[in-house]
């Protein structure tokens, strides 16, 4: 089957006056239609603006695609005109934020927010636009839609305003959500219930969705592929059993084993050394030499080449096979 | 039988809000903390779990006098603590410190770390320059920084080295016990396991108490010898941390645990969750009866008549909650 979106070798730097920040660096992956991609990283490892850049939400200057591409169905987004993105952005792509208050509309009424995408781009009057976004609102289980359409964002609590993004994301059937740290802000009984939410309409629409997060156990949850990132590269990328039991990255291996468990005993965490790199200041080696405890003479100055294990499997390191 | 450093007990945090503009009439109270009673033994860790709004932080902020409690007692080392004036409680402040969670905004960006040390030994303890010094330096070993960091200002550290500087300041002061407010959540995951070891190796080789307030179950199991479980401003559920794991009796305390993410795909996609619907109330209108009935699955009508008090339920097992009562009565 085809890639719903396919992205390969993905360059965005931010060319700011202090220097370019690589923010993301060579980076490739791609899903099916009904396939859930995590993306892991900590902060800065460039997991928001490698979806922020293929969907052209970012200035340019500051940032400039320096090489890649990103296919959707038949059109490259890195080359597309402002208005071609626009016709595919809330529409066939949708996003979902970490902060579902910052994103909605404070002044507006959620209704007038849940039609407009519809309007927009479907072509419906105000009166079937409404209609629709009545239904979309019961499908995440908001249970008095009709009244949330004429409540504000801030008559509603953290959960629920991130139901209506979710709605709001929904309304246009797209073919691919985006889903940025979608329930970093929430409590974790809230989190299973967007997360669980998210599952189901998934297995309803078939939509395919990229899912941002630093959570471990999130993505083992609802990830079918995982893209590890780290300063802006790729280090590692295969399915989420090949991330979390076949490991072949020191980097991905090294957080799970720092990542304190609800389900296990240990009596220490083996941590991570220093902290990651400033983006400003990475040579041309790995990222994670510093701090790596495998690391060879060759990583200072080289980043490896993709090495892959099995088909679905690749990782970026110069060891031959990571010591278990 | 181990000695008790910190007892508090039905302690109340009642903050005043004004509901309205221009309306002195009505005054009402968002009871952030609502009669928690806890004693924290010498050497030992206590978590303190809870969602956002629960009230972790208002307990934490309340013992150590940051917020002004309403009503219940803190005793420190037997000391009534919130009785203590001036100079004595200038004095019994040097023995409870407090870790913040976010250490860009816990320190002072225009002072040096040497600066930032040295002020709470101004503050509480006369000391000469030699000894002053030597506190710091003893400090600043502890959590692994050099001498020279001592010139530089927070800036110029990253945010696992900033929570080092913060553990520091709590330690020059020489405390018995630490009371550590979600001090890893600002930080990223691989540095997140540096920063608990080294409150662990600290406690161990000081044989500190410490009260370790976190959302975060995985975190406050790993670090913590007993959990207490808060929600909305009350303890549902006290056990040692294991057990409150493998067996959560609180109704609340079983959906939290099966609502942490495992980093552990086959495990994570078999296990069953104990699904709670909606989510926390507002502590401004909590609901009446049992805090928790609104969202509970065991939820009877008595529960949203009468609150339930925390009661013994097995060896260090604390729990409040009447269906959890009523199963231990037929056993």
């Amino acid at each position: 089957m085809a890639p719903i979106l396919d992205v390969r070798n993905l360059k965005a730097h931010f060319h700011t006056r202090r220097g370019v920040v690589r923010a993301v660096d060579g980076i490739g992956f791609s899903l099916e239609k009904g396939e859930t991609l995590g993306i892991v990283g900590e902060s800065g490892s460039g997991k928001s603006v490698t979806q922020l850049s293929i969907l052209g939400l970012l200035p340019t200057p500051p940032l400039k695609i320096e090489s890649g591409e990103a296919l959707f169905g038949g059109m490259d987004l890195l080359k597309a005109s402002p208005s071609q993105l626009r016709s595919v952005r809330g529409n066939k792509i949708s996003m979902i934020f970490q902060e579902p208050m910052t994103s909605l509309n404070p002044y507006l009424k959620v209704g007038t927010q849940l039609v407009e995408p519809l309007v927009q781009h479907r072509n419906l009057t105000k009166k079937e636009a409404w209609a629709k976004a009545v239904v979309s609102l019961e499908k995440v289980g908001i249970a008095d839609a009709k009244s949330a359409m004429n409540s504000y964002p801030h008559e509603f609590s953290g959960g629920m305003r991130q139901r209506v993004m979710i709605a709001m994301a929904l309304t246009t059937d797209p073919e691919l959500l985006i889903a940025d740290e979608p329930t970093t802000a929430l409590d974790v009984t809230v989190q299973a219930q967007i997360l669980d939410l998210l599952k189901s309409l998934q297995k309803e629409t078939g939509m395919a969705i990229i899912l941002i997060t630093h959570d471990l156990g999130v993505v083992a949850g609802m990830a079918d592929r995982v893209l590890v990132m780290y300063a802006g590269k790729a280090f590692e990328y295969g399915t989420t059993e090949d991330i979390f039991y076949r490991s072949q990255h020191p980097y991905t291996s090294a957080l799970l084993r720092s990542t304190p468990r609800l389900d296990t005993e240990v009596g220490s965490l083996p941590p991570i050394g220093g902290s990651p790199p400033d983006l400003m200041r990475l040579t041309g080696g790995c990222p994670f030499y510093e701090r790596c405890s495998v690391r060879l003479d060759d990583c200072k100055e080289i980043f490896p080449e993709v090495k892959t294990f099995a088909n679905t499997h690749r990782s970026y390191c110069h060891l031959k096979e990571l010591p278990q | 039988m181990s000695t008790t450093v910190l007892s508090v007990q039905n302690l109340k945090v009642h903050y005043p809000v004004r509901k309205g503009f221009l309306n002195f009439s009505e005054r009402k109270f968002l009871k952030a903390v609502d009669g928690v009673t806890i004693e924290l033994a010498k050497g030992e860790t206590l978590g303190l779990v809870g969602e956002s709004g629960c009230g972790k932080s208002s307990l934490g902020r309340a013992i150590i006098r940051l917020n002004k409690p309403t009503a219940g007692h803190v005793q420190i080392n037997g000391v009534d603590f919130l009785a203590l004036k001036g100079e004595k409680l200038r004095r019994a402040r040097t023995d409870i410190q407090m870790i913040f969670q976010d250490p860009y905004g816990s320190l002072d960006p225009r002072m040096t770390v040497h600066e930032i040390l040295s002020e709470p030994l101004q503050a509480h303890l006369k000391l000469s320059r030699k000894e002053m010094d030597l506190r710091i330096r003893q400090a600043l070993a502890r959590v692994s920084l050099r001498d020279r960091a001592l010139k530089k200002y927070p800036h110029e550290f990253s945010g696992g080295q900033r929570q080092r500087i913060a553990i520091a300041r709590a330690l020059v002061l020489e405390p018995k016990i630490l009371i550590a407010d979600e001090p890893v959540s600002s930080l990223d995951v691989s540095v997140q396991a540096e920063i608990l070891n080294l409150l662990k190796e600290i406690k161990d080789d000081l044989g500190l108490s410490m009260i370790f307030i976190a959302h975060n179950l995985s975190v406050v199991k790993y670090i913590s010898d007993r959990i207490a479980v808060m929600y909305l401003g009350k303890i549902v559920e006290i056990g040692d941390r294991q057990s409150l794991y493998q067996s959560p009796q609180h109704p609340y305390t079983q959906a939290l645990v099966s609502a942490v993410p495992i980093p552990d795909p086959k495990l994570e996609r078999t296990r069953q969750r104990i699904a709670v619907t909606g989510e926390l109330p507002s502590p401004m209108n909590p609901p009446k009866g049992c805090a928790f009935n609104t969202r509970c699955p065991l939820a009877v009508d008595r529960c949203r008549e009468q609150a339930p008090a925390l009661e013994t339920f097995s060896d260090g097992r604390w729990v409040s909650c009447f269906e959890v009562e009523k199963k231990k009565a037929a056993n």
